[in-house]
């Protein structure tokens, strides 16, 4: 398999969407093929030489260079390998992802990791809202994976999420976990508005602030020890604000009983 | 061959593959672990009639539990993978969800999965949640003290089960010191269970009956009793014997604890009263592992 620089030549005058532009898609191609390749730009498919530089790299990764931020889908639908964005990244970064490794080294826009199923995806900077989430219509939002945000996020961070794992390591937005199904979030900094709005299952966890409950969550009287040090020291090896959960203290709320009522809101102090 | 006094049969003993998986138990105190992982090993010192052969391998240290409280480890064999997945479930269902602060955890990685919390969940009545973690799922059961936690399943691979050693002694006393001795010795192993209580068995058996609803009797060519009354293995020197039999996770887990404990009874030799050391076998036509006695001892066959 053949690893790709693809170097962005300018910003395109309209979004590209690089959607099929993955390592295990593009590795089997050769030069002039991956040139070829179609990339969505308006309402067109263009030749991906229009926009990209293509070179050929030692190892099988799969690097975009350059302000992708005008770029959706990066990584859209990966099944493996590793890609890494060497700058800012656009909507939809990382979503429906089954396996692999992503990078992106700069901040990405809205709709990241929705729907992401599996593999890892980073990102350096801040996302926009509905991270971790669904598309446009769906109903349920991630399902496996782990998704790491460096920076801040958007409002709506894990909508209607099922499973897997988020980690955000500055503030998130308004209505945090909202219809959350199950999964976990753990979240560095301090939170928005109407955190946990109607979630049903799943455990958010606040490192680095101690935000109120929804008046719909009950105060947990039973300890946890078990569950606690199996999930802080899951977390902890993410560093930063993580790093000293699974020597403190927590404070459980379950909620929200709007809803199914199984959710935990983890404060560890 | 005679070492420190003691004649070491030109023998092996013969063992059979079983089904085997390691489960940890880890509570609140050692010895609330300890109080779980006694009644989860309990009645389990042979498949002829308890379904399966469980011992403790070892106590674990905070710092080698995945929830950082101190722990047991279980080794569990049966001769089938169906048998240990029962076997599990009511042992962990009966004995460790039943007792204060304990958790347990699966403590094989690799093989096939058999249910450990999968179905004891149910208990919670629709309370229970799942939690993925580190890619592992876990149920939490909420119980009386707070909440038990299971993983969902534990790996069941394949193990070495009736590597033994025969203790021919002077006397009961030196009988029970050499055996003691000698499981002492393969308890610092790990890997290894010796399924009988305090390690030791003292009621051998042969394959067969003159019962026909016997599977298997008692090892008369070793029992003092009938020395002069049957085809003795035994000489008037020799008035007690007992068996060590040993469960591993592989061939040389099993040979390892057999070496150290021939070594362990070479040492009282034959001034702490043991006269003969030898093992027992079906003539190899049953089980695929055999362990020469000889061999074990550094000695070429």
């Amino acid at each position: 398999m053949t690893g790709w620089t693809l170097r962005l030549r300018q910003a395109p005058v309209l979004r590209l969407d690089l959607r099929g532009l993955t390592p295990t898609a593009l590795g089997a191609l050769t030069v002039a093929e991956v040139e070829r390749a179609p990339v969505g730009h308006g309402n067109q498919l263009l030749p991906l030489a229009e926009f990209f530089s293509v070179v050929a790299r030692n190892d099988d990764s799969l690097v975009f260079e350059g302000d992708l931020a005008r770029c959706d889908r990066v990584g859209w639908q990966m099944d493996g390998g590793r890609l890494v964005v060497d700058g800012a990244a656009g909507d939809y970064a990382g979503a429906c992802m089954t396996a692999g490794e992503i990078t992106v080294w700069g901040d990405a826009g809205a709709l990241v990791a929705c729907e992401l199923a599996g593999g890892m995806l980073t990102i350096e900077g801040n996302v926009g809202d509905f991270a971790a989430s669904t598309l446009p219509g769906s109903i349920d939002g991630m399902r496996g994976g782990r998704l790491v945000v460096r920076g801040h996020a958007g409002a709506r961070l894990a909508d209607r999420m099922r499973r897997g794992t988020v980690v955000v390591f500055g503030d998130v937005g308004d209505f945090v976990a909202s219809r959350l199904v199950a999964g976990t979030i753990a979240v560095g900094g301090h939170c928005g508005a109407h955190g946990g709005h109607a979630m049903r299952r799943g455990s958010v966890v606040f490192a680095g602030s101690a935000p109120e409950p929804q008046p719909t969550f009950v105060p947990a009287i039973a300890e946890v020890p078990v569950f606690w040090q199996l999930l802080a020291r899951d977390l902890a090896r993410h560093g930063g604000p993580f790093s000293s959960l699974p020597a403190r203290r927590i404070e459980r709320h379950l909620g929200d009983l709007a809803a199914d009522g199984k959710g935990e809101w983890i404060v560890a102090h | 061959m005679n070492r420190n006094g003691v004649a070491i049969d030109d023998t092996f003993a013969e063992a059979f593959p079983m089904k085997a998986t390691r489960l940890l138990i880890t509570a609140h105190t050692l010895e609330w672990a300890h109080h779980a992982a006694a009644a989860a090993t309990g009645f389990a010192t042979s498949v002829i009639g308890c379904g399966c052969e469980a011992g403790i391998e070892r106590e674990l240290a905070p710092d080698r539990t995945p929830d950082g409280r101190p722990g047991i480890a279980l080794l569990l064999f049966a001769m089938s993978g169906k048998e240990l997945a029962k076997q599990i479930e009511r042992r962990v269902g009966q004995c460790v969800l039943t007792c204060p602060t304990t958790a347990v955890f699966a403590g094989i990685a690799d093989g096939e999965a058999v249910a450990l919390g999968k179905n004891l969940r149910f208990f919670g009545d629709g309370w229970q949640i799942s939690k993925v973690i580190g890619g592992v799922r876990y149920w939490r059961v909420p119980v009386m003290d707070g909440e038990f936690v299971a993983e969902e399943t534990t790996a069941v691979v394949k193990g070495v089960g009736g590597g033994n050693l025969l203790l021919l002694a002077r006397d009961t006393d030196s009988a029970l010191a050499a055996a003691s001795a000698a499981v002492a010795a393969m308890k610092k192993l790990p890997n290894v269970i010796m399924p009988f209580p305090g390690g030791v068995v003292r009621s051998g058996s042969k394959v067969g009956s003159k019962y026909a609803s016997l599977g298997a009797s008692t090892n008369h060519a070793f029992c003092p009793g009938l020395y002069g009354l049957v085809d003795s293995e035994l000489t008037a020197e020799t008035r007690c014997v007992l068996e060590i039999v040993i469960d591993g996770l592989s061939e040389t887990d099993v040979a390892a604890a057999m070496r150290v404990g021939l070594h362990a009874g070479i040492a009282l030799g034959a001034e702490g009263g043991l006269m003969r050391i030898s093992a027992g076998n079906y003539g190899g036509k049953l089980g695929p592992f055999h362990f020469h006695l000889h061999t074990l001892l550094g000695v070429r066959q």
